[in-house]
């Protein structure tokens, strides 16, 4: 008992620090607890032994359930002792079993607790021995979990000890759900307990909310991903939002956040949050103790006209309070006799001085009514003057001598407001007390009092303090001043008067004068030019309000506009009620005398008042909104009629013509000048070619889609998609035409037959009909370029001269589209010859012979025209192949159409050291008439590559479209433009229209013995060289029948192998078409490998020339002019696409 | 670790926090279980009485306290002695006299949790 006046802290303290204190003095603690629960208990049991019988056994039970309990190891023989009941004498002996049961003192006092502090002092001395701090310790890890026993952790600590430190956990803002913050800090919990033990436990340490931080919560934890980890799936978390780390000085504020209290106290006013009542001001009557009832005291609002017969009855239905909800009825005071008509004399119950009417209390006309303060509404509720005399009539009207309304109380709330809004640097002026008439500066405000720096003669500078209240913010005119709150907030203005608490100013927009409270003022340099913007309407915007009003925007207000529509009304209109913005720029009015009204003319009127102003708008040609800022009303803006008004400034006489110059309004009137106009005025160019064309997508997210082009806009197309009707921009290089075979070609390669032919009109070639002018035979002069088109002059001769229209083609480099033969103002409308590719129109004088042969392939290649060139009759006699002409026989031998024209010779000798450069066929093409013509490879691809592709787009049904000569024209250019290397497109194979073979593989190809491996017969590689035959009419060989035949060579027969030079070599073939199955010998001069083309990738090819030669390759990946392949062996190589010939596998 | 009760339904308006330690639970568990922390000095099992007197709706704030040991928030409301479960940030109201003049005779000093006081 001696004990008891020991200080606490000991015990109470229990913190790591101490520990040493706390093991060396442990014994001791120890009975001071026991001696503070003894007294404790000494008390319970002096003052109630008896009464607390049922405590007594509880805890009796509680001591013999923690008997039971196995026991301190350590003290094993001692533990037995205790198994004893307890009998209080028994405990006397039992000084070790007092200290175990503190050892386990899960449930806080035992019964024999009083006599242990004599038997600890015993132990006392005993323990001194021991191992104190052992014992300390190990007692501290048995106690820790109960904390059973209150003892105010860590209260000692003062609060600003507690503030985080950078060893604590950070807290992480987390984004959630308004109004889930509650349940998401529940589940946070929840889902840590459940997922203690597995194997991602929750890592965070703990997380709250606050309700005054609405969709935020805090989580604490060491790092991000915790709080996302834990936060993930829980619905309502905006775990894209991510969560923000709290700055660590923050931490603490986020915890000490209060609500200012509200407290409402009779007399108040209040506004009703929801329900019939909702927004009605209502004073305060009484407050219920713990603050959650208010009485109040408010109009009623009764239904005059209830339309529910059982109202009237008083025996409300739902569905009858539903209907009576539906209209509000008007706030009236309660009126006995009137109620009691409508609803009957049994539906009110008069009590003394009030009336029950449907279970609510009337007094003096008000209706008395509990609400929880949750339904209330306690800030702002700035009662106005209205409601309040309503509230005062209504008492007086009754006669009552009910408590006045305290004005004061409003005028309490005014002022209040008023504190609020003073800030440092604000003028102000004492308007009451003892420093009444006194003027300063704000220095400080701090609650309630405001401390200002005091300006006078004599007290300049003095600083002092000062309740708010008795100070108001002071102006003097002249002042710029700036609203802050209000109906007319953010204008501005200059003060022109200053009556007490009223601050008249004139505003700088509308040039009035305006009254406000001097608190919603501020001292402001800035001109209220903001306000004139409300959501994305303009002051004097021209603004479409419903479908026949439009209207200009002449005053914005905060957040709704004052609006004049054509009718010459004002209307107060909110930004959501104008549908749109109307733009008046383009419109054209006319004046009184004729002349054009445009936008921001100064236009006078010539009748009614005079008015002037710079024009604002124009409407529908016949109103116009003008402005002038010298006219206060309507901010200076009104309307009138364009035919009234007449320019200030005097017109120049070029717009005083006829009136208003009518063509300018019709863009299909302007006639096309010479340059960009740059305006509307000008037309759309043609239409574009590519629009219509069926195409596929070959890159980026829509790849292999089809779609037809609706479209084109420069660079982009906008192509309908088939697949789901989609239309999509998308760039014109990832398009490719597609052919009605399914193949893929370039966008600008091809141009579809339909088009072209109509557009050719019979005329001769102009070439032809102006020689020696701009290069018309242009191998006779320079060799290497005979393209007319390269010369500047001739360089777009199909164009209109006067057009610039975006032709795309048109656009284009000139030499690439010699075959502009589609414009219908080309002076080159002949394909043949407008193909610059062929020199040989241009020596023509006939037209296009084969406009009239119908001998189907004699288009198909560039190099037929030239026997068209040669003499026109010959198309007529044999369509097609006039071999009646004697320069071709003369050349026959060597294939030497060129013969025909002298002129041409010297082009092949300039051509011919280029052809040399392109390896083996150098030689055979001195003797063959073939590829001497090669002005045409002046117009040179690259690579002899290059061609061929042209050349295989056409091959495929020459017979049937002559036209397809025109895609030659134009497929051929791209490489006119860049081409280095001449010479392929002589090659005769060209020449003999199969333009399958553009390579110019010597005749000797088959049999080189590189590629004798595929050849030989073996089959060893399984593979098959792909070849059609060519050049079999010339020579009748099988009455040409075998022509443009393809096939697969299955072995080839080369005497010269075995030295017998005679017999000429031959190759069995397989054809495609099964003709000669299984096979049929064909000379190896008439066959010509095929090579590949867009669509061969991942096919197998073997290599001609070249570094690969005679190996075969996989394709993987096309290109007209190299092809990048791989070996067998994965070795990836790039070659050009011509010295490839394609192979079909067994 | 020792856990309080968590309440299932969070947004009941019968959430009580206790006047001492500010757990929050439902009045049930307050009544059947007492309060985990401070059951030993309030005595509220059992007891609707102590119930509504220990304990209090009027409360803001809701803190999980996961680990209160090692978490600074636990440490800032002086919880980080106490079970694990839900806080309240704040709580208005005193405990019982007799409670505080227990408390006091245990030379604890009681803190209200209304976040009044300042040290």
């Amino acid at each position: 008992m001696s004990d008891v006046d020991q200080p606490a802290p000991f015990y109470d303290d229990d913190s790591d620090d101490d520990l040493p204190i706390l093991g060396a003095d442990l014994p001791p603690k120890r009975s001071h607890y026991d001696d503070e629960e003894e007294e404790e208990e000494e008390d319970d049991e002096e003052d109630e032994e008896e009464e607390e019988e049922t405590h007594g056994r509880a805890r009796k039970k509680a001591k013999r359930r923690h008997k039971r309990t196995p026991l301190n190891p350590y003290l094993d023989t001692e533990a037995l002792v205790s198994d004893d009941e307890g009998d209080e004498d028994e405990d006397e002996e039992e000084i070790n079993d007092g200290f175990i049961e503190h050892a386990n003192d899960d449930f806080g006092d035992s019964g024999g607790g009083r006599h242990m502090a004599s038997l600890n002092r015993k132990l006392d001395e005993d323990m001194d021995e021991q191992d104190l701090e052992r014992i300390a310790e190990d007692i501290r890890n048995r106690n820790r979990p109960t904390a059973a026993r209150y003892t105010g952790d860590m209260n000692q600590i003062p609060q600003r000890l507690l503030m985080p430190s950078v060893h604590d956990a950070n807290l992480w803002q987390v984004r959630v759900k308004v109004g889930k913050e509650r349940d998401i800090v529940f589940s946070l919990m929840r889902k840590s307990i459940d997922v203690e033990f597995s194997a991602k436990p929750l890592s965070i340490l703990s997380a709250f909310q606050r309700d005054s931080l609405p969709g935020i919560i805090y989580v604490e934890a060491r790092s991000s991903q915790h709080v996302l980890a834990a936060t993930n799936g829980l619905i309502g978390v905006f775990v894209s939002r991510g969560a923000t780390l709290v700055p660590i000085e923050e931490m603490a504020s986020l915890l000490q956040i209060k609500k200012i209290e509200q407290t409402v106290t009779p007399g108040n006013w209040v506004r009703i949050r929801r329900g019939k009542h909702q927004n009605d001001l209502a004073q305060v009557v009484d407050v219920t103790d713990n603050g959650e009832d208010v009485g109040l005291k408010f109009i009623p609002r009764i239904d005059m006209t209830p339309r529910d017969e059982s109202a009237v009855d008083g025996k409300k239905r739902k569905k009858g309070a539903v209907g009576a909800a539906a209209v509000r009825p008007t706030q009236r005071f309660f009126n006995y006799e009137e109620v009691v008509k409508v609803y009957g004399r049994k539906a009110v119950a008069k009590r003394n001085q009030v009336y029950v009417f449907q279970n609510d209390t009337y007094r003096d006309g008000f209706i008395e009514k509990d609400f929880k303060i949750s339904a209330l509404i306690l800030d702002d509720v700035n009662p106005t003057l209205d409601e309040i005399t309503q509230f005062t009539r209504g008492q007086d009207g009754m006669g009552e001598d009910a408590n006045t309304v305290d004005l004061s109380v409003i005028a309490e709330s005014s002022r209040k407001a008023a504190i609020a809004v003073l800030q440092p640097g604000d003028h102000v002026e004492v308007f009451e007390g003892e420093q009444s008439g006194m003027h300063g500066v704000v220095q400080e405000v701090s609650q309630d009092i405001v401390t200002i720096s005091a300006i006078g003669i004599d007290i300049e500078g003095q600083k002092m303090d000062l309740p708010a209240r008795s100070v108001r913010k002071r102006f003097k005119p002249g002042d710029h001043v700036k609203v802050m709150t209000g109906q007319n907030a953010d204008e501005t203005g200059l003060v022109v008067a200053v009556s007490e608490n009223i601050v008249t100013f004139l505003s700088d927009m509308s040039m009035q004068e305006v009254s406000v409270f001097s608190k919603d003022l501020r001292e402001a340099a800035e001109v209220g030019a903001g306000t004139n913007i409300v959501g994305s309407y303009e002051l004097h915007d021209l603004v479409q309000l419903d479908q026949q009003t439009v209207g200009v925007i002449f005053k914005t207000e905060r957040d709704s506009f004052r609006v004049m529509d054509q009718n010459g009304q004002t209307r107060l209109v909110k930004p959501q009620q104008i549908s749109m913005r109307r733009d008046s720029n383009r419109a054209i009015a006319v004046d009184s005398e004729g002349h054009e009204i445009r936008i921001h003319d100064n236009m006078k009127e010539v009748d009614g008042e005079n008015r002037t102003g710079r024009v604002l708008h124009i409407h529908q040609s016949y109103f116009a909104f003008l402005h002038n800022r010298e006219i206060v009303a309507n901010g200076g803006v009104f309307i009138t009629r364009t035919r009234s008004l007449v320019s200030v400034a005097p017109k120049s006489n070029a717009n005083k013509l006829a009136g208003v110059d009518t063509t300018k309004q019709n863009p299909n009137l302007v006639t096309p000048t010479g340059g960009m106009v740059g305006s509307g005025a000008m037309g759309r160019g043609p239409r574009d070619r590519l629009i219509g064309v069926i195409v596929s997508v070959v890159k980026g997210g829509n790849k292999g889609l089809v779609g037809t082009i609706k479209d084109m806009n420069g660079q982009m197309a906008r192509v309908e998609l088939n697949a789901n009707n989609k239309i999509i921009t998308i760039d014109r290089t990832n398009l490719k035409r597609r052919l009605q075979d399914g193949r893929l070609v370039k966008l600008d390669d091809f141009i579809p037959n339909g088009r072209g032919p109509p557009g050719f009109p019979p005329t001769a070639n102009p070439y032809a009909a102006a020689p020696g002018g701009g290069g018309s035979t242009p191998r006779q002069n320079i060799g290497r370029t005979p393209n007319p088109y390269a010369l500047g002059d001739a360089r777009t001769p199909g164009w209109n001269a006067s057009s610039r229209t975006p032709n795309p083609y048109a656009n284009n480099d000139g030499g690439r589209t010699p075959g502009n033969a589609w414009n219908p103002s080309s002076k080159t409308p002949n394909p043949y010859s407008s193909g610059a590719s062929d020199p040989w129109s241009a020596s023509s004088r006939t037209p296009n012979p084969y406009a009239g042969t119908g001998g189907g392939w004699g288009g198909t290649t560039p190099g037929r025209p030239s026997f068209g060139g040669a003499t026109p009759g010959r198309a007529g006699a044999n369509p097609g192949w006039g071999g009646a002409t004697p320069g071709r026989s003369a050349a026959q031998a060597n294939g030497g159409w060129g013969g025909s024209t002298p002129g041409r010779q010297p082009a092949w000798g300039n051509e011919t050291p280029a052809r040399t450069t392109t390896g083996g066929w150098g030689a055979s093409a001195a003797t063959n008439g073939w590829q001497s013509p090669a002005p045409w490879g002046a117009q040179s691809a690259p690579t002899p590559a290059a061609a061929p592709t042209p050349g295989f787009t056409s091959a495929a049904t020459p017979a049937d479209t002559p036209y397809y000569a025109t895609p030659f024209a134009s497929a051929q250019t791209p490489y006119d433009a860049t081409a280095q290397t001449p010479a392929f497109m002589g090659n005769p194979s060209a020449n003999d229209d199969n333009d399958n073979v553009e390579y110019d593989a010597p005749d000797d190809w088959l049999v080189q013995p590189a590629l004798n491996h595929l050849t030989d017969g073996s089959h060893t590689a399984q593979l098959f060289i792909n070849v059609v035959v060519t050049g079999t009419m010339i020579t009748n060989y099988r009455d040409g029948a075998l022509e443009r035949k393809t096939g697969h060579v299955i072995s080839v027969l080369n005497p010269s192998q075995h030295n017998i030079s005679t017999v000429e070599a031959t190759a069995t073939v397989v054809f495609d078409d099964h003709t000669g199955d299984p096979g049929m010998t064909v000379p190896v001069k008439y066959l010509r490998p095929i090579v590949p083309m867009d669509g061969y990738t991942y096919s197998q090819a073997v290599a001609m020339d070249g570094r690969r030669k005679g190996s075969v390759l996989r394709i993987r990946d096309f290109n007209e002019k190299k092809c990048s392949v791989s070996t067998l062996q994965e070795v990836y190589d790039e070659v050009p696409t011509l010295i490839l010939a394609t192979l079909t596998s067994a | 670790m020792a856990s309080a009760l968590i309440p299932a339904q969070p947004k009941s308006k019968q959430l009580r926090a206790c006047l001492l330690c500010s757990i929050v639970q439902t009045p049930s568990d307050f009544r059947r279980n007492g309060c985990p922390n401070c059951e030993e000095i309030l005595q509220i099992r059992n007891s609707g009485e102590r119930v509504t007197s220990c304990t209090t709706t009027s409360f803001e704030g809701i803190i999980a306290v996961v680990d209160p040991e090692r978490s600074w928030v636990a440490k800032w409301q002086r919880t980080s002695k106490y079970v694990r479960g839900m806080y309240a940030t704040r709580v208005i109201g005193r405990v019982p006299e007799e409670v505080e003049a227990e408390l006091e005779s245990r030379g604890i000093k009681y803190r209200t949790r209304d976040g009044m006081m300042q040290d």
